[in-house]
């Protein structure tokens, strides 16, 4: 198999040795590791390679690919080794940042609020099915435009990610993904409360008195499960009282 | 209690664990998604939707940035439609969700022991893997990938446990079960809302979604 869909291939589970220690960076010395090949004619080399490519490293999973590229790319052209580990905590928070939001806070709410939207709209399974089989694509399709960039480009990966669309589509995301999920607000509200008896006094009370509790907590906020297990607690409390 | 695919349940609830962080990250843990197939899987796919759009709620309040601690909900969702499936709704819905919140916190920890095994087994690799010897760092992936999948089994398996335990037990009356649905339901919209004014981050933004649901609503009105 090509070096370049194996490393592709090992980045669907870049995460899967994350450590607090060094992060995504295991992940990122096996998926990096077919990309290093061409060094095996050089085992002092390759040596080197393999143990800079699994150092500290955190970057959107997504994403990541454009580093794994880049930085095989600068150990296959024998950049100093000072150089590379430069690069790669160079690359990290930028790829990070860059990929949370557009993913984490734009096409994840987004997708997620137009299936609910659908859901709730009475179209059954077909809109979840769809939203998975097109965020699959996408983060396919992403992960391996990250790693084609990153080979090509190499030290000077970063300038080409800044050139390219994804930047302003990442400042856009977040604007999208508000829209959706403000949309699907009083969707969900009155198709999730329609089965207890008071659907329109339910969603009015509930959605005006979520967005004036979460508009409060904004600077401090709540844990949302926690207050939820307590709520319905009291509420216990208060049936068995009252039986 | 109705006879569950216990072993279909068990393999989804795995599946949806390992797609969390370790493998794939493609939406497959996300409550909607993993309610809806555990909905098919029962043979009451309105359950699995309702729950899962109701656990969603909850899952858009988490952003998965850098080193953050969050909760599991896949199984936990797929443990949530396994106690609602075959009852009415409108009461089953509330205490499905506060068994999937639940399970959903006990997996968030299990996956901070899960990456502190892995940790360990890296602290002591660690000279070798610095060499740069060959095969290490695909040893320790192995092993982070398998204890994953442990954690997920077991994760799954807990959750079926407490359904075959709740199911046992005492059943809510109607109305307790109407009152636990709003308040679970309120509590999935404070998760939403409050995550996304805190994601918009400036007024412009929060005006977006401000507008979101100005046009949600008269959608809605239009119907």
């Amino acid at each position: 198999m090509m070096p370049r869909l194996r490393a592709l291939l090992r980045l669907v589970s870049l995460q899967a040795s994350y450590t607090y220690e060094r992060m995504q960076g295991i992940g990122i010395a096996v998926a990096e590791e077919p990309l290093l090949e061409p060094l095996a004619a050089t085992p002092e080399r390759a040596r080197a390679a393999r143990g800079r490519s699994a150092q500290y490293f955190n970057a959107h999973p997504f994403l990541a690919g454009a580093a794994v590229g880049a930085l095989a790319k600068a150990e296959r052209d024998g950049e100093p080794g000072e150089r590379i580990l430069r690069l790669r905590t160079a690359l990290s928070g930028p790829l990070g940042a860059l990929g949370d939001q557009l993913f984490w806070a734009g096409i994840v709410p987004a997708v997620m609020g137009v299936a609910l939207i659908a859901v709730a709209a009475g179209f059954g399974l077909g809109p979840v099915a769809g939203a998975v089989i097109g965020y699959n694509a996408l983060r396919v399709l992403v992960t391996w435009w990250g790693l084609r960039i990153g080979l090509a480009h190499g030290l000077k990966v970063a300038h080409a990610i800044s050139e390219s669309r994804l930047p302003s589509l990442a400042a856009r995301a977040g604007s999208i993904g508000a829209v959706i999920v403000g949309a699907a607000v009083p969707w969900v509200a009155a198709w999730l409360l329609r089965g207890t008896g008071q659907s329109l006094r339910a969603t009015v009370l509930v959605v005006a008195g979520a967005f004036l509790l979460g508009a409060l907590t904004l600077r401090r906020p709540l844990s949302a499960p926690a207050l939820t297990l307590g709520a319905a607690l009291l509420t216990l409390l208060w049936r068995w009282s009252a039986a | 209690m109705r006879q569950l695919p216990v072993l279909a349940l068990l393999l989804w609830g795995t599946v949806a664990g390992l797609d969390l962080a370790s493998v794939l990250q493609g939406l497959l843990s996300r409550p909607l998604v993993c309610g809806s197939v555990a909905g098919v899987i029962i043979g009451d796919p309105a359950a699995g939707l309702s729950i899962g759009a109701a656990l969603e709620l909850f899952a858009l309040d988490v952003l998965p940035v850098g080193a953050t601690r969050y909760p599991d909900y896949g199984a936990a969702t797929v443990a949530a439609v396994a106690l609602g499936a075959g009852q009415p709704w409108g009461a089953a819905l509330g205490p499905a969700v506060l068994l999937g919140l639940i399970l959903a916190q006990i997996g968030g920890w299990s996956i901070v022991a899960q990456r502190r095994v892995t940790a360990w087994a890296l602290r002591h690799a660690a000279p070798a893997l610095d060499r740069g010897d060959p095969g290490v760092a695909v040893r320790l992936h192995l092993l982070g990938l398998a204890t994953d999948l442990v954690r997920s089994v077991g994760l799954a398996a807990l959750g079926l446990a407490a359904v075959a335990v709740a199911s046992r037990g005492p059943r809510f009356d109607m109305s307790t079960g109407h009152a636990l649905t709003v308040v679970t339901v309120a509590g999935g919209f404070v998760a939403l809302i409050s995550g996304a004014l805190r994601r918009a981050g400036t007024v412009r933004r929060i005006g977006w979604l401000a507008g979101g649901m100005a046009l949600g609503v008269l959608g809605l009105a239009a119907l």
